[in-house]
């Protein structure tokens, strides 16, 4: 299978030998993934709770979800280059690892979600005054999905 | 009077502590709760601290944004506080000698006094300021400080993991 012969050459750059042996840099970047999370999780979670008609209130769905994304964005792509370092560290341990696959694929759902649905509920949710079920639904999913990518990368260090 | 190392000992003693501290759910599930519980107290403070340093949602007023994301801060912050207790409660004699830990307790005082001041004084003032281009140069401060002081006990609580081996 390619991804594991791919995995095995990650673990050989220079990178990747890097983030294996240093005493540190598992470590500083473990904190950047940490800090990356709460700024991210904390948008996401003021995003969607406004889908569900609470918090931002003062600002419409499609108001408040843009003036988050510089954090929502930033965040996701932030979380995203410090995983991949994390990642790099061990590339073949965790491509064995049943929670490192599960949050990855979750991950990958997630963004299918996110880019495919919840932005067109929204888009139309926002055209009408009230949020419709449409919109909740799609919130209350993107809520439960980032919290099992975030159970299962925690379940990364007990598998 | 018994001395605090003592009473951390007690208390690590006790059933309720042994129960938390050799579960092999308990533990991992209340840990995991207070790592995610993360996100609903600093990610929500750090949305005010970026408005106040003038980074995002300029179109609404200070007070307005504060009167809305607050509410969801106290929450997770209960969530955190409770979790935090337990976990603390499960590994009270361990903690005791971690230096991580004792910074993190240290600086969750500096905290909770940040907004204390920011709110008795510079923020009685907000109708004031809250629309303004630029946020009082003390409101920038405090919120400079919060952003600070949450990212260290963020750090600092991660340590403590690290300290123990």
């Amino acid at each position: 299978m390619f991804l594991i012969v791919f995995c095995h050459w990650l673990a050989k750059t220079h990178l990747g030998i890097f983030m294996r042996d240093s005493t540190y840099g598992f470590a500083v970047v473990e904190m950047g993934h940490l800090l990356s999370l709460a700024v991210f999780g904390g948008a996401v979670l003021m995003v969607d709770l406004r889908f569900l008609g609470y918090g931002f209130k003062s600002q419409s769905v499609s108001q408040v979800a843009q003036e988050l994304l510089p954090l929502t964005a930033g965040g996701v792509i932030a979380m995203f280059i410090s995983g991949f370092l994390l990642f790099l560290g061990g590339p073949v341990r965790y491509y064995h690892n049943p929670a490192f696959r599960l949050k990855l694929i979750l991950f990958v759902v997630a963004l299918i979600f996110h880019f495919g649905l919840q932005i067109v509920v929204a888009r139309r949710g926002a055209s009408r005054s009230s949020s419709s079920w449409r919109l909740k639904l799609s919130a209350v999913v993107s809520l439960i999905l980032w919290c099992a990518i975030g159970l299962a990368g925690r379940a990364i260090g007990y598998v | 009077m018994p001395s605090l190392l003592h009473i951390c000992q007690w208390i690590y003693a006790t059933h309720f502590s042994t129960a938390i501290r050799e579960s092999p759910y308990w533990f991992p599930i209340i840990e995991g709760v207070h790592t995610l519980g993360i996100t609903a107290v600093v990610g929500t403070i750090a949305i005010l601290d970026l408005r106040l340093l003038g980074l995002v949602m300029k179109s609404e007023p200070v007070s307005r944004i504060a009167r809305q994301v607050l509410p969801w801060t106290w929450a997770g912050f209960s969530v955190m506080f409770v979790s935090g207790v337990l976990l603390s409660i499960a590994e009270a004699a361990t903690n005791y000698f971690n230096w991580a830990f004792r910074i993190k307790l240290v600086l969750l005082v500096l905290v909770g006094l940040n907004p204390l001041i920011f709110h008795l004084t510079i923020y009685r003032k907000v109708n004031t300021w809250d629309v303004a281009n630029v946020t009082p140069t003390r409101a920038r401060a405090a919120a400079f400080c919060s952003l600070f002081l949450w990212a260290s006990i963020i750090v600092a609580g991660r340590l403590i993991a690290y300290v123990n081996m």
